[in-house]
């Protein structure tokens, strides 16, 4: 019986010798285990989305810059010259007078000068050539439309074109020597362009006489307007004229909003 | 990889629509100034004001490349209203026949209507003879060598016309000549 037991112990011990041996450290597998898992792929996940969504904003971003703002600035070049006739209200294209581009590019510089754009932003030997000449199409889509704001804004001849344009001349000459922000340089715009359209096609439009059949009768129904008409050498244009460049001046303003101090991503 | 083939695509996008931007700009900013060029008074007018626009782009064209070519009906529209001595309608086609003052010919035969149109026994007309002038001045601009070969005019060449309007416009003590009102038109 002890000999039995014997040569069953020395098996088992040969048995044991066979095994292999794992060396290391015993791993939970536990909750907070999976959970780190779990939040890795749910990383992965967000860095596709966000990567997504930076693609989706940089196209829509590029859409507004390069398509949007152009349009709207070109469409503002081609309402600010616009006037309609006080007869028959046909198109009256009347081209920019010399000091509508002079002021056109002083408010250019005020806006580099603002930081409403920045010209390393705008144009830089880092980026491609395309993105330069793209980005140059929008300023000189700005540039047209300020030139035509002016000359939408402007009397177009008379003592009251000199008196308005003294005026910008005024605005626009201080504003160079101070230190804006472009939210307050965007306000301070708003506030002239207003004003001036007030004074130009609501004040001057009403001392303006209507168009009548003869220079007799038009002193006798309207002495007054007549006499301010001839004084202040008033143009005659249909009272569409007002709305055209309401919205012109709106679309210029909402092209400013729009655009970007700088293209940099 | 993935990063990037999406930056690909995005640089492959911003590049289109700034090419998109570029193009439909420069069209854009094109027709408008086109439009002050053109000023046409109505919405109506914009067709017509292209089709005029397309027409003297063509001529310049045409010119350009050495390949201008009077129109030939309304030159035989005219020379036909001119041996009428119906001198307006004639000028009207000639000016439609060569609409950029190119032909020599054609200018020619203007500025001879305004001689035979002006010409008077007693007193010439100063206003069509100085337009007349004008026109024979622009003859010899583009081709100072110019014989007329048409047998029914005097006066062939346009140094010759040149000097009847120049005498017709001068005031001498021969305008008093009572003779001179049987002098005849050439």
């Amino acid at each position: 019986m002890s000999q039995v037991t014997s040569s069953k112990s020395e098996d088992k011990e040969l048995s044991d010798e066979n095994l292999f041996v794992v060396d290391g450290e015993l791993l939970e597998t536990s909750e907070s285990a999976n959970r780190i898992l779990i939040q890795g792929e749910n990383l992965e996940l967000k860095t596709k989305d966000h990567k997504n969504e930076e693609q989706r904003t940089t196209a829509a971003g590029s859409q507004i810059q390069y398509i949007f703002l152009p349009f709207i600035f070109l469409t503002v070049a081609l309402l600010g010259g616009l006037r309609l006739s006080a007869e028959d209200n046909a198109f009256l294209f009347l081209k920019p007078a010399l000091v509508c581009l002079i002021y056109a590019t002083l408010l250019l510089i005020l806006f580099f000068r603002a930081g409403l754009l920045t010209l390393d932003g705008w144009f830089s030997e880092n980026f491609p050539t395309l993105k330069n000449v793209a980005n140059a199409v929008v300023l000189l889509a700005l540039f047209f439309a300020s030139t035509q704001i002016f000359n939408s804004l402007l009397p177009e001849r008379g003592l009251p074109f000199w008196v308005f344009a003294f005026c910008f001349f005024w605005t626009l000459w201080n504003n160079l020597f101070v230190e804006f922000h472009g939210k307050r340089l965007l306000q301070s715009l708003g506030s002239v362009f207003a004003l001036a359209f007030v004074a130009k096609y609501l004040l001057l439009s009403c001392l303006t006489a209507p168009a009548s059949a003869n220079w007799w009768s038009g002193l006798i129904e309207n002495p007054t307007q007549e006499a301010f008409t001839w004084l202040l050498d008033l143009p005659h244009f249909s009272a569409g004229t007002g709305y055209i460049q309401f919205f012109a001046i709106i679309f210029y303003l909402l092209g400013l909003f729009l655009l970007p101090a700088s293209t940099k991503k | 990889m993935y990063s990037k083939s999406v930056r690909q695509i995005i640089t492959v996008k911003e590049r289109h629509i700034q090419i998109l931007g570029i193009v439909l700009g420069a069209f854009y900013a094109i027709f408008i100034a086109w439009l002050y060029w053109v000023e046409p008074k109505s919405l109506e007018q914009v067709p017509a004001k292209a089709q005029e626009s397309i027409e003297n782009v063509t001529t310049k064209t045409q010119i350009a490349i050495g390949t201008y070519e009077i129109d030939r009906a309304k030159f035989n529209e005219g020379l036909a209203a001119f041996r009428q001595d119906n001198f307006i309608v004639a000028r009207d086609n000639f000016e439609k026949a060569d609409p950029e003052r190119r032909d020599a010919q054609t200018q020619f035969y203007i500025a001879y209507s305004f001689y035979r149109q002006g010409f008077g026994r007693v007193s010439n007309d100063d206003a069509l003879f100085k337009s007349g002038l004008e026109r024979t001045n622009s003859v010899i601009a583009l081709d100072k060598n110019f014989k007329s070969g048409d047998a029914n005019l005097q006066l062939k060449t346009p140094i010759e016309l040149k000097n009847e309007f120049e005498e017709g416009l001068k005031v001498t003590a021969s305008d008093f000549n009572p003779l001179k009102v049987l002098r005849e038109r050439k």
